[in-house]
């Protein structure tokens, strides 16, 4: 094995052993956005590859789980945000983020989750609570007591970001479509595909959801929306990886068989088809034949719309947008390596102008930027980014991962959208202007139904 | 899966100024690289070459273009242009490049205290390029607590005639270490930091009080003052105008080791640049190989969180940086392989990993070894060269075979100039296949 294809593959061993890789040239240093506005992270060389030799446990019992994974000596990994910045930067191939990732883990691992984390992992328990007690939930995030009480006794900011619940929940607005965990009585994968939707869209954000489906059965899909839990990523990120692992194996039971029955599998949330895609097999190490088959399954669904796209499958009688729309691409997206496929579908609609704002973060990074003692730091992150689309002078912006956008709608003013909803917009804007366009409930609007160009 | 007219491999400076002049012509471009580039290494201006005996870098230029099998036997005549659009494109996004390719080579002080020759330089470097009257002083300037920039040390070796490689050195030379705001005690504290600090308009006006107080000290009548390359990141232009306003010599920056902050200034400048013209980036997998049709590369392809990334591609830019950018590994057995279409790679013959010296005088032969091409900078085979083994390919930069950029310093000069023969020679090969309606684009082939 050379030393490419030991950095190259994806388990967690050679995340570990990619450390060997690293030319301590200091690249990453220059590009992490944490260590660029706080001097409690040294940056991604000193805490990734470097302190990597003092947690040797996860390199000489590899493969065995959490349990080989000796507690980092540098508590200031608990900084990193995890955006991956740094790993996408490194001339060698090191996978820095990764490794701060499974390190943080480690940390966190046999101790008694802080009460915070633990909340900020639970999303779909938050969620259910938050949209059943819709108005006191909502009223209660606003409430400059309550948020005091839960900055000062749970150490979530009181100034971060909190989305407001929307009752009902999405999964109760599906009317006729299938949503059983079997196969049976399905659309076939032709003409079908398996939408998951994440807990953002289905508690704080349905209408990023409705969008999904308006898109994609205008472009003749059905939408499947199976059973599904959080696809486990905030108990990733907040280290609770035996909790994600029980999240990860309820969601694979059911997704995988779709996915070998041939369905592919689309997601609104970046980092949601992200951790489909890869964490559940990087991070938790599941790394059997359900994730595989579900990995490749599962499409972002920008790239997903692209790819009809290529195979001149797409919808393209987009009405005009006329805007100007400055456009944030998540870190989580750029760790697809799928590069930018919202841009190239946006080129697709007459009068709209995007553009990349071209800024590594945010500053949210997930549930980070909530963190009493990480907000300011968030802030510093993402100042560049909503400096940049205040000067714009923008009221709306666009960004794929629901995280970000909460972060930057509260820092900016503006309103921040889902490429999907500028898409359904740009449809509903050629069923307006055009005379004899076919009303939005018929299936298709190609003249000819045509199959996914793969899966 | 995204199309591209042109996919351009690699993010340093041959694939960034090819991208940017390709985007100028109107293709789509999309750039993917593995990580960030020599631009984070290097010292920011643009090395043409360096030979013995030669005043000026088109003197250096002229006698590299004669040696059999150098890439400037096909781009050298590109170089004038190349540099000058370079220029401009640079100045668009607020970076001054100044001095040109007759101008004289001269010794100009590096951060170990020792010199090296150059005469194009980003603006902030530029008042070292002036000859060195007797009645000058040289103040070295530098933070304390920076462990990239030791006055003392540097001054210690400059004092010596020996160091100025025959050119006039200044009659007096002094170190000075100053006490800048907030950094004493800071942990890790590297060039970048202080960059960033002195973009802050506040710190930058304390620093320069500080560093002027200190300086004036020193400085009796004549000189110039040597600081390191921290003069601001996003706002240098504003902090080098504050630095010659407010210090009472001339200040000159002197690059640090990696990483190294003129050299992001060129990447940030240049990614603008592209972005500004439409480009599309993507920073952070390898692409692994392709798929192509006789002797056209249809697809990229490289791996991604799950399925592979596959690029539809209308024609390919290497610009993978040779064996020190990645563009080139070598294999146990001793062989190189060509990384993305694993074209045949021209190596000294022998066996050239094991010398008795690994800093021979000539340079190590591997560093030659690199992928022939003919005049339009497609890839040939090294004992074929009449047949290019794809029509719709241009090598540029580092991966060309025959230079020794580290001995010859033309790695710079190579990576412009052969930027732009290539996006010359692509360009007409992209509007033809384009046509005005973009056919490339709208042409049905299928991905998967
Ligand atoms: C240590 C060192 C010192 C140097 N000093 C000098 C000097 O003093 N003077 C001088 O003129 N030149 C010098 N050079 C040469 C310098 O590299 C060139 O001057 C110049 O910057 C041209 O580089 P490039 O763009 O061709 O390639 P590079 O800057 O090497 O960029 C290569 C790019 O290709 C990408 N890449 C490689 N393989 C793949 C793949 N399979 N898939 C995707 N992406 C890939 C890399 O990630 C990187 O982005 C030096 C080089 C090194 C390494
Ligand atoms: S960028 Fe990669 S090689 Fe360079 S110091 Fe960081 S981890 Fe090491
Ligand atoms: S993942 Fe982000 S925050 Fe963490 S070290 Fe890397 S760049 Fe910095
Ligand atoms: S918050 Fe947004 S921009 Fe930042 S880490 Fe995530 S996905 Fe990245």
């Amino acid at each position: 094995m050379t030393i490419a294809e030991v950095v190259g593959a994806a388990s967690a061993e050679a995340i570990g052993l990619s450390a060997d890789a690293c030319l301590k040239c200091n690249v990453c240093n220059t590009v992490c956005p944490v260590a660029r506005v706080t001097d409690l992270f040294p940056g991604p060389k000193y805490v990734g590859p470097q302190a990597q030799r003092f947690r040797l446990g996860a390199l000489l019992s590899p493969g065995t789980g959490e349990d080989s994974v000796v507690e980092s000596p540098d508590k200031t990994v608990d900084y990193c945000s995890g955006c991956g910045v740094c790993s996408t930067a490194c001339p060698a191939g090191v996978k820095i983020a990764e490794m701060n990732n499974r390190a943080r883990g480690a940390n966190r691992s046999g101790h008694v989750p802080r009460l915070r984390d633990w909340l900020l992992g639970q999303t779909d328990l938050t969620g259910w609570a938050g949209v059943l007690t819709a108005p006191i939930a909502n009223w209660s995030l606003h409430n400059r007591l309550f948020r005091w009480l839960i900055d000062r006794f749970i150490g979530i900011d009181r100034r971060a970001p909190l989305p407001a619940f929307k009752a009902p929940p999405f999964r109760w607005r599906l009317g006729k479509r299938h949503r059983s965990a079997q196969l049976a009585g399905a659309p076939p994968p032709e003409r079908a595909v398996v939408y998951f939707h994440g807990c953002a869209a289905n508690y704080y954000e349905p209408h990023v959801a409705a969008a999904a489906l308006e898109v994609l059965e205008r472009n003749g899909y059905e939408v499947i929306v199976p059973p599904q839990v959080c696809c486990g990523l905030p108990l990733i990120s907040n280290g609770l990886y035996g909790a994600a692992r029980g999240r990860a194996r309820r969601n694979l039971e059911v997704l995988a068989r779709y996915a070998r029955a041939g369905y592919r599998i689309v997601g609104t949330s970046t980092s949601c088809t992200h951790t489909l895609k890869s964490e559940y097999r990087e991070m938790l190490d599941l790394d059997d034949a359900d994730a595989r088959a579900v990995a490749d399954a599962t499409w972002d669904i920008c790239e997903f719309l692209l790819d009809l796209h290529d195979g001149d499958n797409l919808d393209t009688a987009f009405g005009t947008v006329a805007a100007t729309l400055p456009y944030h691409a998540p870190c989580q997206l750029r760790s697809h390596g799928i590069g930018l496929p919202a841009l190239d579908l946006f080129a697709l609609v007459p009068g709209l102008e995007a553009i990349d704002t071209d800024h590594d973060c945010c500053g949210i990074a997930g549930t980070y930027g909530l963190k009493k003692e990480k907000y300011d730091i968030a802030m510093a992150v993402g100042e560049p980014l909503f400096r940049k689309i205040r000067s714009m002078g923008a009221t709306e912006a666009a960004c794929d991962s629901e995280t970000c956008r909460w972060q930057i709608a509260a820092a900016t003013g503006a309103r921040l959208r889902h490429p999907v909803e500028i898409l359904a917009d740009a449809y509903r804007a050629a069923d307006v202007a055009g005379p004899k366009s076919p009303a939005r409930t018929e299936p298709a609007a190609r003249s000819s139904p045509t199959a996914p160009a793969g899966g | 899966m995204p199309r591209a007219d042109v996919a351009v491999v690699g993010v340093g400076l041959a694939g960034l100024t090819s991208a940017i002049a390709l985007a100028e012509g109107g293709a789509r471009v999309h750039v993917v690289a593995t990580g960030f580039a020599t631009t984070h290494w290097a010292a920011g201006g643009f090395d043409a070459g360096v030979v013995r005996g030669a005043a000026t870098p088109q003197a250096a230029v002229d006698r590299l273009a004669r040696k059999i099998g150098h890439p400037y036997r096909l781009v050298a005549a590109a170089l004038p242009a190349a540099l000058e659009w370079v220029r401009g494109i640079l100045a668009e996004e607020g970076l001054t490049i100044v001095g040109g390719l007759s101008d004289p080579l001269r010794a100009i002080p590096t951060a170990l205290g020792s010199t090296r020759i150059a005469a194009v330089l980003p603006d902030g470097m530029a008042a070292a390029l002036a000859p060195w009257e007797p009645g000058e002083t040289l103040v070295v300037c530098g933070p304390a607590g920076f462990r990239d920039f030791w006055p003392h040390a540097i001054v210690a070796s400059l004092r010596r005639p020996g160091s100025w490689r025959g050119q006039p050195m200044p009659g007096r030379v002094e170190p000075v270490t100053v006490d800048l705001p907030g950094l004493a005690g800071r942990h890790n504290l590297s060039g970048l930091d202080i960059a960033r600090a002195f973009d802050d308009p506040v710190w930058r006006d304390q620093a320069l009080d500080t560093m002027a107080r200190a300086v004036e000290r020193l400085a009796g009548g004549d000189g110039r003052v040597a600081l390191p390359a921290v003069l601001g990141l996003d706002d240098h232009a504003a902090v080098l105008e504050a630095a010659r306003r407010r210090l009472p010599l001339l200040p000159f920056e002197v690059a640090l080791a990696p990483p190294s902050v003129p050299g992001l200034r060129l990447y940030r400048a240049l990614r603008a640049a592209l972005l500004r013209r439409r480009g599309r980036l993507q920073i952070g997998e390898p692409v692994r190989g392709a798929v192509g049709e006789g002797h056209r590369v249809e697809r990229l392809v490289g791996p991604a969180a799950a399925r592979e990334f596959v690029l539809t591609v209308g024609a390919v830019v290497l610009a993978t940086g040779g064996i020190a950018g990645g563009g080139i590994v070598g294999l146990d057995d001793g062989s190189l392989r060509e990384t993305v279409l694993g074209l045949p790679v021209d190596a000294p013959l022998g066996d050239p990993w094991l010398l008795p010296d690994a800093f021979d005088p000539p340079g190590h032969p591997l560093e030659t070894a690199g992928i022939r091409t003919d005049a339009d900078l497609r890839p040939v085979a090294p004992r074929n060269v009449r047949e290019p083994l794809a029509e719709n390919v241009r090598i540029v930069g580092s991966l060309l075979a025959g230079q020794r950029y580290l001995r010859e310093r033309c790695g710079d000069g190579v990576a412009i100039a052969s930027a732009l023969v290539a996006s010359r020679s692509l360009g007409a090969h992209v509007a033809a296949l384009a046509g005005p309606e973009h056919r490339l684009l709208a042409s049905g082939s299928r991905a998967r």
